[in-house]
């Protein structure tokens, strides 16, 4: 793991980036909002592949293909994660004076 | 809580340019990432001992194929390669190499090559073996043809390599070693070869022993042939050592009478045994010919010349076959030089006296044996009486004044008796021959010298 994200950290934090600007503009995205169904789903299909890297059930380049992939993944959900919580927190607190962003 | 939850679900749009980003991150960093861990799996199997090593990169998964030698460095190996960062999976395709009983290998040398074949157990001694058979066959093109195998003997790379160091000494021929057995077959380069490859092999590692040294090596050959015209001895061919060629000499200088000795003797090993013994008598037996060449050739002694009288050459040639020691074979090819024009008294007693100034007919201390070395004197003072067959022959026995002189004058006699006895056996008519001591009586030199009664102690022929 260690090795993936010192030998992949550009690329890892690029998808940080990402996910940190999705993040960020969530709170007042107008896209549409995916259902609890496919929510679950998805959720169900990332625990599965985690298994399967875990796992280490795919062999070669597939299976390092998927570890940095879950790695990329991650590392998006946790940028999305500061993104929102820091939108919330410097723009959307409710005892804080609103802003621009209303 | 449930605002955050309304968020994640819009987080959906950014999953399409993180999808381009895996595709780009795989795209540029597959190769590099696996370039490196090859290189890093190479370094970590840098101190392993293993041949054929193959690492194979797929993602983060390595496949290692490789010979191994034990079963510990197998495991070992694979254990290094799964202990380096980022390697996910290790395939496991290393092998241990065959075990082969009995463990054969050998070195032989032909006109054009020193081929190195049969099993060595690891690249390195491999190495250290190709190496000293470079060293060894001075310039002569090695030829690699061994494999490596598990079963060695203990020791085995400094038997091998002591081995390698006796092909420098071979002309042609083959070292080889079946577990701690050597044998050897082939030539050897020069005389002494084969003795000192015998010599070098005493220090094999303990346990090596050697089965079979069918080592053959260019014939031991002692020549001497005498010229009676020149009066000369001349030497050639090879003496074991210093000592032997001293001996030799001095055997030269016992039995022969006035010969120049050409001495072009070279010392060298591998004599056969008893050389210095069937050598000296050899010497006796040409002593006693007037011209001849004497061969000892290994353990043949050829012996071609002309005896001195009638029936000496049989005499000769049977003393000769007895006094060789056991295992070498005689070769006499003798003849008799024709017998001389006779001579009167005067110049009889010329020759003998001319043969007796030049040697001495010596005895064994206080007693009346003649000695061997004396043969040759005695032939030849046996030719010169042949000559003046007329004439009567005194043989006069003398002593120094040491000792009783009754005793003196009673040795004196049976001395001479001895001489003229040895005169009569040889064919010399016994009417002819009369034999008289005189003890201490008409000294030549003063006695009070050992050179002056070394003088005195004499044989005299007296021709009436």
């Amino acid at each position: 793991m260690s090795f993936l994200v010192a030998f992949n950290w550009g690329w890892i934090a690029g998808a940080a980036a990402l996910g940190f600007a999705t993040g960020w503009v969530s709170p007042i995205s107008r896209v549409r909002s995916l259902s609890t169904m496919t929510m679950r789903t998805s959720f169900a299909v990332v625990v599965a592949l985690v298994a399967v890297s875990l796992w280490r059930v795919l062999p070669g380049r597939p299976g390092y293909w998927l570890d940095l992939g879950l790695v990329m993944f991650g590392a998006y959900l946790l940028g999305g994660a500061v993104g929102s919580w820091l939108r919330y927190v410097l723009l959307l607190r409710p005892d804080r004076p609103r802003g621009e962003e209303g | 809580m449930s605002e955050f939850s309304n968020w994640v679900r819009k987080w959906w749009p950014g999953l399409i340019p993180l999808a381009a980003l895996w595709v780009a991150a795989i795209w540029t960093g597959t190769v590099p990432i696996e370039q490196h861990l090859t290189v890093q799996a190479a370094a970590a199997l840098k101190d392993s001992v293993l041949d054929k090593t193959q690492i194979e990169v797929s993602g983060r998964d390595v496949r290692l194929s490789a010979d191994a030698f034990s079963e510990q460095g197998r495991r070992t190996a694979v254990d290094q390669v799964a202990s380096v960062p980022g390697v996910r999976l290790v395939t496991d395709q290393t092998q241990l190499i065959a075990e082969v009983v009995p463990f054969t290998w050998s070195v032989e040398r032909d006109v054009v090559h020193v081929t190195l074949s049969g099993n060595v157990p690891l690249p390195a001694i491999k190495a250290r073996l190709l190496e000293a058979a470079h060293n060894a066959a001075n310039g002569t093109e090695v030829v690699d043809q061994m494999a490596l195998a598990r079963g060695a003997p203990v020791r085995f790379d400094a038997a091998a390599l002591l081995l390698i160091d006796q092909i420098s000494k071979l002309k042609e021929g083959k070292i080889s070693l079946a577990n701690t057995k050597v044998t050897l077959e082939g030539s050897a380069r020069e005389i002494g070869g084969r003795e000192a490859i015998a010599a070098a092999l005493k220090n094999l590692p303990e346990g090596y022993t050697v089965e079979k040294n069918a080592l053959y090596a260019p014939p031991y050959l002692f020549q001497v042939n005498k010229d009676p015209v020149a009066s000369t001895l001349t030497l050639s061919g090879y003496v074991p050592d210093n000592n032997a060629h001293a001996a030799i000499l001095s055997a030269i200088e016992r039995k022969f009478v006035g010969e120049k000795v050409d001495d072009k003797l070279k010392a060298s090993a591998g004599a056969p045994q008893g050389f210095l013994a069937a050598t000296t008598a050899a010497l006796s037996a040409l002593s006693r010919l007037s011209t001849g060449t004497l061969t000892i050739q290994d353990r043949d002694v050829t012996l071609a010349g002309d005896a001195l009288y009638p029936g000496a050459n049989t005499r000769i040639s049977d003393e000769l076959a007895a006094k060789l020691p056991q295992g070498w074979k005689q070769k006499s090819e003798l003849t008799v030089k024709p017998v001389a024009t006779p001579v009167n008294a005067t110049i009889c007693q010329q020759l003998l006296t001319g043969l007796l100034a030049k040697g001495t007919i010596r005895f064994e201390t206080g007693k009346a044996v003649i000695d061997p070395d004396s043969a040759g004197l005695l032939d030849r003072l046996i030719e010169a009486v042949l000559r003046c067959p007329t004439s009567q022959i005194e043989i006069a026995g003398y002593t120094d004044s040491d000792g009783d002189k009754e005793a003196n004058l009673a040795l004196s006699t049976r001395r001479a008796q001895s001489v003229a006895d040895y005169l009569i056996k040889a064919g010399i008519p016994k009417e002819r021959i009369s034999a008289v001591g005189f003890g201490s009586e008409r000294p030549v030199a003063s006695n009070d010298t050992e050179e002056g009664k070394a003088q005195n102690r004499r044989i005299e022929f007296v021709v009436r």
